[in-house]
């Protein structure tokens, strides 16, 4: 039954991720057709424009949210695969577990950068 | 009482690549795996830049940024775009099937038998049009920003 609770919420943040993600390729690669329509993005990898967005605390939110849609989908998705080999009970358990930590680990590290990065 | 064998269908990681006799949808369903894996390496590797990269201060993010303008990691970004698109269409037509849409209502099993596929198979195949199609328009952006 707990696989069935994780399955769903693989799909929920799959359609998340699926609009979020989407946005975010189109405004980092399609830029010169949204000027040639009309929308001048300028690059948002240059430096000046990440100072910008850094400083302001709804951007340090919508990273750390899309951070924790994200590695729980890859994470899951990589248990899936991995549960697809039929490992015992136990060994299932410490992958299991195994992946959970990682997974904290990434996010601490990860979310410590947007937080840190809000009083710079 | 029978005792049920276990790993009686074990097929290990040769499983991954060949079950049986295989027909559209299971490579659609290997390349799902395929992209899924890549755009978690990928992920892993954009998480260390705009972090470890990033807190270090303008001139780290702007070497590192000049090392990631090369065309090596400009075809390597292409790939990981057409992987994201195909991984979301692909999702998403595999959320509305088993949400039960895209398959037509259930009919009685008489025969002759209509099969589910039928249905379904138009539906894939417009997917794959439209991820070529996109695929296509992000190309011709990358072309036209110069590598």
């Amino acid at each position: 039954m707990r696989n069935t609770y994780l399955w769903f919420v693989q799909l929920i943040t799959g359609v998340l991720i699926a609009v979020l993600l989407g946005i975010h390729m189109v405004m980092q690669h399609l830029d010169a057709i949204l000027s040639f329509f009309g929308f001048n993005i300028n690059d948002p990898t240059s430096w000046q424009s990440m100072v910008e967005r850094s400083r302001e605390i709804i951007w340090a939110g919508i990273y750390i949210a899309l951070l924790a849609v994200v590695l729980y989908h890859a994470l899951n998705g990589l248990r899936n695969v991995i549960l697809e080999l039929a490992p015992s009970a136990q060994t299932e358990r410490i992958i299991t577990w195994v992946i959970i930590a990682f997974g904290i680990l990434v996010f601490i590290g990860a979310s410590y950068v947007p937080i840190a990065l809000l009083s710079v | 009482m029978r005792q049920i064998e276990p790993r009686r269908n074990y097929l290990g990681v040769g499983g991954w690549v060949w079950a049986g006799n295989y027909k559209l949808e299971r490579y659609l369903y290997i390349l799902h795996r395929v992209t899924g894996l890549g755009i978690l390496f990928f992920l892993l590797l954009h998480l260390i830049m705009t972090t470890v990269f990033r807190i270090q201060g303008q001139d780290i993010w702007e070497a590192t940024m000049k090392i990631l303008h090369n065309p090596l990691f400009k075809i390597g970004e292409y790939l990981v775009v057409v992987a994201f698109i195909y991984h979301a269409l692909n999702g998403l037509r595999l959320i509305l099937q088993e949400l039960g849409f895209l398959m037509g209502r259930p009919t009685p099993p008489i025969y002759p038998y209509k099969d589910s596929l039928r249905k379904k198979r138009p539906w894939t195949m417009a997917m794959i049009a439209i991820i070529v199609i996109l695929a296509l328009v992000f190309f011709y952006d990358f072309i036209q920003g110069g590598w």
